[in-house]
């Protein structure tokens, strides 16, 4: 197994530049270095919302909160063993991707990792968290139609699987979230967690729609709007004709006298999903591809983004 | 209009295509950019379209203009404009109106005066290098410096003659047509408004006009002096007036130095006046009224020929001539005698029509050659046609007519023509006429005109007296064939008969043939002349558009204002400033903007 190699050893991955932590391995190697940064940070930060109904005891791990930790067993035979509640055990999740052929694409390609590698590596690094903390975590991979659907489970080494499929990702043709969206019904019985994960170069109407029915159904929703920082800010040749990679629709038009204007509309467009995703109840981040993977995390990982 | 100092620099106008070429070329097929988010551009381009266009077309728009400033500044345009010191060279032709209504008295001040006085501004504007011409009622344009053209305008009086206003726009825009300068054309004028008739106006055209009105007037507008000659018991003459309706007013008629015949006569009404018998010979006729502001249409003259009846003989045959002749005789307008044959060739005087047989005219030719008669009969003419116009006779129908052939070098003698050839002819004291006078031959015997034709031939043409005729100064008078002088008082002028003779002054002129008078002409201003009513402005720009008309005080300031031209490069440089920070401001403002 490759190890990170790099960074300075006390360097956390999960707030590296996600370019330069790509770069260190494969990406099974990365997202556990990215994930080991990311739990011994949360030792900081106490978690909230757990059950208070036991479940059961499982090894203590590093970046374990202190006050799960069951004295009484470390008294008798000292270890380590933390308590683990019903409704922690019991969470399922399901990340759901987008490969559209617009994720292919970076404005830079020498310094910004694509939106789908970013994804990959965000995606891995989340079940991990997720696997990790006994949930169940599936994923639905999706362009014009679902290419591919991984069952949730709670073990641990379900996660081969699903960086197994994580790495065979490859950008489709169109987008169509709808279908995917509503697979995850036949996925999730129970009330769980749903993570979308996409650019939203989509038909919103529709998207909005298959959300709105997952909130219905009780699931907890969060958006993770991927976007490359050349999509926020509009450069390029002095007059370019701007293509579609997925429509192949095409405008004309000088970069320098948009700038202003499409700043505007993405702008626009970010507070419209926003403001959408918040009236039904579905928590919205939007991420930039230069964003490090452990923010993102915290942000997906915070409480909120939990059902209850 | 508007001139440049440098007119070649204008080809660099061609670089105001620059800003356009440039966006021609930048619409070139663009490089392709693959870019996820079209959508979000497609959403800004349908909101921001629009604006943008505009503001690129704005930008195009200033570009333009500002390298079309630059270019034009730098050909040195200037314009013309007023209140600008000095002016360039130029053409001027000054039109000082002096015929007979520039005589009225205005104010204690004749009309005339008041435009010398504005004439005189406009010259004291000309400087050396202007052309300048000087054009009067006699409608000659005479050229000269600014100092003799002010001597000449001070030497004008008021002339008898007529001034079209409109011809004298014509002529002053003709004589401005080969001229390389900027033309102008002043007229100062009381702009009666029977002498304002249409003219183009293609050169700048200031019409000074004063702003007094004219008095009221009254003239006398015609005078008829009846047949003639009249007999030695004297003669009626009618006088017509014309001018501003008022009450009757006197007038006084004298025929010689005998004494005046008064009447009273009012404004649009005649009066027949007698005048006393005078001896045999040729007299004229005065007629006149009180004096009034306008004093050359106060008088007119005529001239009368007064001599005894004419002693006719006739053959009392002929039964239209008998019967005119009776009627004649009976009017006292003739008189049996032996000093006129009427009808044939007789001893003295004859008055000599073709034989009803046309076997006789080989005798009668032959007669004619032995009398020395420089005409003769020649072949029958059958084709219908008629008399041409003339003082002696109207138009009057000729069914047949025998050609008339000088047997010498030349027509002379020619007194009436049909169709153009000689038809009544005179040669020493014989004349001929082409047709019999019978209704066969023509109409005049059955015409109305037949008797006054009988009278005039007899009493005048057969006594070698011509028509006595009547015009106004300047008007071009056909003079009889036999004519070599003119005489006015002791003033005599040598003519050549059958030419044009152009009295210049009013009076009367007699008509000289040798040591012989054989007619006169009675010259007297135009009628119209005594109508002083100006016309209005908007007839004045109706008949020439683009006339600028002035009160005759400005017309010195305003003069020569076509050739007053301010450099306009300053302008024109401190627009290119302004469009050039426009065009800055905005670009910038714009894109900081986006």
């Amino acid at each position: 197994m490759n190890r990170p190699a790099g960074p300075p050893r006390r360097a956390r991955l999960d707030l590296l530049d996600p370019l330069e932590v790509s770069k260190l391995g494969g990406i099974e190697v990365v997202t556990e270095g990215v994930v080991e940064g990311f739990l011994s940070g949360l030792h900081r930060s106490p978690r909230r919302g757990f059950s208070v109904e036991f479940a059961e005891h499982r090894m203590y791990q590093p970046g374990d909160e202190l006050r799960y930790v069951d004295w009484k067993i470390l008294g008798r035979n000292d270890r380590l063993y933390v308590k683990q509640f019903e409704e922690e055990t019991n969470l399922r999740a399901m990340v759901v991707c987008d490969v559209s052929r617009s994720m292919a694409w970076t404005g830079s390609p020498d310094t910004i990792l694509p939106k789908l590698g970013y994804a990959q590596r965000l995606i891995a690094a989340l079940s991990l968290v997720l696997l990790r903390q006994r949930d169940a975590t599936g994923l639905i991979v999706f362009d014009d139609e679902v290419r591919a659907v991984v069952p949730p489970r709670a073990r641990l080494s379900h996660w081969r699987q699903l960086l197994h499929t994580l790495a065979e990702l490859e950008a489709g043709a169109g987008t169509a979230a709808e279908p995917a969206l509503r697979r995850v019904v036949d996925q999730l019985r129970r009330r769980g967690l749903v993570v979308f994960v996409s650019d939203l170069l989509l038909d919103r109407t529709l998207a909005l729609k298959a959300l709105r029915f997952l909130r219905h159904r009780g699931h907890q929703v969060l958006v993770l709007h991927i976007m490359d920082p050349g999509e926020v800010t509009l450069v390029g040749p002095a007059e370019a004709r701007f293509e579609d990679p997925e429509t192949r629709a095409a405008v004309v038009l000088r970069p320098r006298d948009w700038a202003g204007a499409y700043r505007e509309t993405v702008r626009s467009v970010v507070g419209e999903w926003r403001l959408a995703c918040r009236r039904h109840g579905i928590k919205y981040h939007r991420v930039t591809t230069d964003t490090p993977f452990g923010m993102v995390l915290r942000e997906a990982l915070a409480p909120g983004s939990r059902p209850g | 209009m508007i001139g440049f100092l440098h007119p070649w620099v204008l080809a660099g106008l061609a670089a105001a295509s620059i800003p356009v070429l440039l966006h021609l070329l930048a619409r070139r097929e663009p490089p392709t950019v693959v870019f996820p988010a079209v959508r979000y551009l497609i959403t800004t381009t349908q909101e921001h379209q629009r604006r943008l266009k505009l503001q690129n077309l704005l930008l195009l728009l200033l570009r333009t203009l500002l390298v079309v400033a630059l270019v034009l500044a730098a050909a040195g345009p200037t314009m013309p404009l007023r209140g600008v010191a000095g002016h360039a060279a130029s053409a001027l032709v000054l039109i000082v109106d002096n015929s007979p209504s520039s005589g009225v008295v205005v104010s204690g001040t004749a009309r005339l005066a008041q435009l010398q006085i504005a004439a005189r501004a406009v010259l004291g504007h000309a400087t050396p290098a202007d052309a300048l011409w000087l054009v009067s009622a006699d409608g000659i344009p005479r050229r000269g410096d600014p100092t003799a053209l002010a001597e000449q305008v001070g030497r004008l009086t008021v002339s008898p003659q007529r001034l079209d206003l409109g011809q004298a726009v014509r002529l002053a825009r003709d004589v401005l047509a080969s001229e390389s300068r900027p033309g102008e054309i002043v007229l100062l004028s009381d702009l009666q408004a029977s002498a304002v008739s249409p003219a183009e106006v293609t050169t700048p055209l200031l019409v000074g006009r004063s702003t007094v009105s004219s008095p009221p007037n009254t003239g006398i507008g015609r005078l008829e002096l009846g047949p003639q000659p009249w007999s030695s018991d004297g003669g009626r003459i009618t006088v017509a007036l014309v001018g501003d309706s008022g009450p009757p007013v006197p007038l006084s008629a004298s025929i010689g130095n005998r004494p005046a015949r008064q009447a009273l006569v009012r404004v649009g009404g005649a009066a027949s006046i007698n005048l006393p018998a005078v001896p045999s010979g040729w007299w004229p006729v005065r007629v006149q009224l009180d004096p009034d502001e306008l004093r050359l249409d106060d008088g007119r003259v005529g001239v009368v020929r007064v001599a005894p009846v004419a002693r006719v003989t006739w053959d009392p045959q002929d039964r239209f001539i008998a019967a005119a002749c009776q009627v004649l005789q009976a009017n006292r307008r003739l008189a049996r005698g032996d000093e006129i044959t009427l009808g044939r060739l007789g001893r003295g005087v004859s008055i000599v029509l073709p034989p009803a047989d046309p076997a006789e005219l080989g005798a009668l030719n032959r007669a004619l050659g032995a009398r020395g008669v420089s005409w003769t009969f020649g072949s029958l003419i059958v084709t219908p046609a008629a008399t041409d116009s003339g003082g002696i006779l109207g138009r009057a129908r000729v069914l047949r007519r025998y050609q008339l052939r000088p047997a010498a070098s030349g027509r002379t003698g020619v007194l009436a023509t049909v169709a153009g050839s000689p038809w009544l002819v005179r040669s020493g004291d014989v004349l001929l006429l082409g047709s019999r006078l019978e209704p066969t031959w023509t109409d005049l015997p059955i015409s109305a005109g037949f008797m006054p034709f009988i009278d005039v031939l007899l009493n005048r043409l057969a006594r070698g007296e011509l028509t006595i005729t009547s015009g106004a100064p300047g008007d071009a008078m056909d003079l009889p064939d036999l004519v070599t002088g003119v005489r006015q008082g002791d003033r005599e002028w040598r003519v050549e008969g059958g030419g044009r003779y152009r009295p210049s002054d009013l009076g009367a002129y007699y008509l000289l043939a040798g040591t012989d008078t054989v007619g006169a002409l009675s010259v007297n201003p135009d009628p119209r002349e005594s109508l002083l009513a100006p016309a209005s402005e908007s007839e004045i720009r109706k008949l020439w558009k683009g006339a600028r008309v002035v009160e005759l005080p400005e017309v010195g300031e305003l003069a020569f204002s076509s050739a007053s031209r301010g450099d306009l490069r300053g302008a024109l440089l401190w627009s290119a400033l302004v469009l050039g920070l426009l065009e800055l401001g905005m670009a910038s403002g714009w894109r900081r903007a986006q």
